[in-house]
């Protein structure tokens, strides 16, 4: 991501509700959140090579802390923001201590059965998480229960976020990451211990999901079970492969792309997730890399296609 | 560090595989700027020795030294922080990266600098980077994929990675696999004579007698995993056990064209 990029991204953010809608504004809050939480889940498997198949579980963890904090702990707002990533991202160490041992479809079932370990947890300890009914009335109180106010404050914490992330993926750090994504086995013998290396990357992943997960417990009032199931985390595989793994920005277009045709299209018929698959048929299709690998399309249309990289 | 003992030393070696014996107690010792192959038959032992030296099999029982100091339950990581440097059978390299990149991550590793999460990597270890880059041949292929090399330049950027971290032990496992005849003898060459030039010990496996015998200063042969013998080029080649064992000295004639490269 150029410099340009990033201002011009900035600017639409900080205009969005300066001409939207309140209920655009809600809608953009969504897109903030979800473009976090991909952003995340691409980490891991963009960067990392890691398909988790539970990442849902640390959405839900920061949504549950953030509730349990705010409701139960008496925390203010900002407060309680702070537990989610921290609390998502403890227990991603101890998920991910065990699910790093394993690598390709065996690491996606462990990440799996741990997701579906909290699943009931949070479904069976009532007395704790409000069972199926979850827990409402989280909405936040003083200023940012306006949701102009709400949206900067979502906008500045996602902003800070996807900046430390923007780092971390161009650091050292992240260099050896896009290696171990490329071959693990090598990267032992350059000196790198890969499966520490793994596991960090599981905890940072786990703390940012976290951090969005709260945010967007505390947009929405409400949080319940079924945000820790498995079909859960299907939502960030598809953002991230809709807007192109590979790319930092990908995820996050796929975010906005995804939460606003959901609006759209479930403005007009109640089947919005068939419509849904259609287009993701077609995006996968005729573009592989995703919204943001568009010049491979072009290589490919040209006959003898040229350059066409990521 | 005790600097007249032998780079390396193995003692008594020992490895079984769900009661099939690979390795039977072998020892073997490389003094310092040595280039010793490691020859034998298929199913000689070899490729476990050589994963048991650089970490990836855990022996049975037995000792490795590098430079006096046990290393035998060392990961790979851990023993490529050493100094110990390793390229593989089958190319090894990070095709999604640049060449540039490739030997950027090698330094930083090397280094155990691939903690820092904050500092932007993308101008770390430029310069060396394109040294090495230049020292195998490949100054002009820096901002390439490395996937989308020629396999003669992958395992030329494999060798580059491997002597990013400045290793003083250096291990290729059949560095020659997969080439030409011809390409064969220009690529050892070329490693031959980098090594020399760094004043680097190697030990390599090799399939080839005509590889093994341009550049090999001892030789030592394994057979059902165990030593069978060890010396000079031409002892070895002069041994009647090893010469039984590759069915006559025919096949050992380092003249002699193998396309294959296999002998067994």
């Amino acid at each position: 991501m150029r410099l340009p990029l990033a201002a011009l991204l900035m600017v639409c953010g900080i205009a969005v509700p300066l001409v939207v809608s309140e209920f655009w504004t809600f809608i953009a809050i969504e897109v903030l959140v979800f473009a976090l939480y991909a952003s995340s889940f691409n980490l891991l498997l963009g960067y990392g090579g890691m398909l988790s198949f539970g990442h849902a579980a640390f959405f839900g963890v920061g949504g549950y802390a953030t509730a349990l904090l705010v409701k139960k702990g008496g925390l203010s707002v900002g407060l309680a923001l702070v537990g989610a990533p921290l609390a998502a991202a403890a227990v991603a160490t101890v998920i991910g201590y065990f699910c790093v041992r394993r690598s390709g479809i065996y690491f996606a079932m462990l990440t799996f059965a741990c997701q579906m370990l909290l699943y009931t947890i949070a479904l069976k300890a009532s007395g704790l998480t409000g069972g199926d009914d979850g827990i409402t009335g989280i909405r936040p109180t003083g200023i940012l229960s306006n949701s102009i106010a709400y949206y900067y404050f979502t906008l500045f914490l996602v902003g800070m976020a996807l900046y430390l992330m923007w780092r971390l993926v161009n650091s050292p750090f992240g260099y050896a990451l896009r290696a171990l994504r490329t071959n693990p086995g090598r990267l032992r013998y350059v000196g790198v211990p890969v499966r520490a290396h793994q596991w960090v990357t599981f905890v940072i992943a786990g703390g940012l999901a976290g951090l969005a997960g709260g945010l967007f417990a505390l947009s929405i009032g409400s949080i319940f079970p079924s945000w820790l199931n498995w079909t859960a985390s299907a939502t960030p595989v598809v953002m991230a492969v809709l807007g192109g793994l590979h790319s930092f920005v990908g995820p996050m277009l796929g975010a906005a792309v995804y939460v606003i045709l959901e609006v759209v299209i479930s403005g007009h018929t109640e089947y919005w997730p068939l419509a849904m698959g259609c287009i993701i048929l077609v995006l996968v299709l005729v573009l592989p890399e995703g919204l943001t690998g568009w010049r491979s399309l072009q290589a490919r249309l040209r006959p003898f296609g040229g350059s066409g990289g990521r | 560090m005790v600097s007249s003992g032998p780079v390396l030393r193995v003692e008594n070696l020992h490895k079984n595989f769900g009661g099939v014996q690979a390795l039977g107690g072998v020892d073997l010792e490389v003094e310092k700027g040595e280039f010793r192959a490691i020859i034998g038959p298929n199913g000689a032992g070899k490729s476990t020795f050589f994963n048991t030296l650089t970490g990836l099999i855990r022996a049975d029982s037995g000792r490795t030294l590098f430079e006096g100091r046990d290393i035998t339950r060392q990961s790979p990581d851990t023993l490529a922080r050493l100094g110990i440097a390793r390229t593989f059978q089958i190319t090894s390299v990070f095709s999604d990266l640049t060449a540039l990149q490739n030997l950027q991550v090698a330094l930083l590793g090397y280094r155990g600098a691939t903690w820092n999460p904050w500092r932007s990597a993308r101008t770390i270890g430029v310069e060396r980077s394109n040294q090495l880059l230049h020292l195998v041949g490949l100054a002009e292929a820096a901002d390439l994929l490395a996937g989308t090399l020629a396999h003669g330049d992958q395992k030329r950027l494999e060798l580059a990675i491997a002597l990013a971290g400045r290793p003083r032990l250096l291990l290729l496992d059949e560095p020659t696999a997969g080439m030409t005849a011809g390409e064969r003898l220009e690529s050892i060459r070329l490693v031959h004579r980098i090594a020399g030039e760094l004043g680097l010990t190697v030990v390599f496996t090799e399939h080839d007698m005509a590889v093994v015998f341009e550049v090999a200063t001892r030789i030592s042969v394994l057979h059902q995993g165990h030593l069978l013998a060890e010396g000079t080029p031409e002892a070895v080649r002069n041994d009647p056990q090893v010469q039984q064992v590759y069915l006559g000295d025919a096949v050992i004639d380092a003249e002699r064209d193998d396309p294959e490269g296999r002998l067994a």
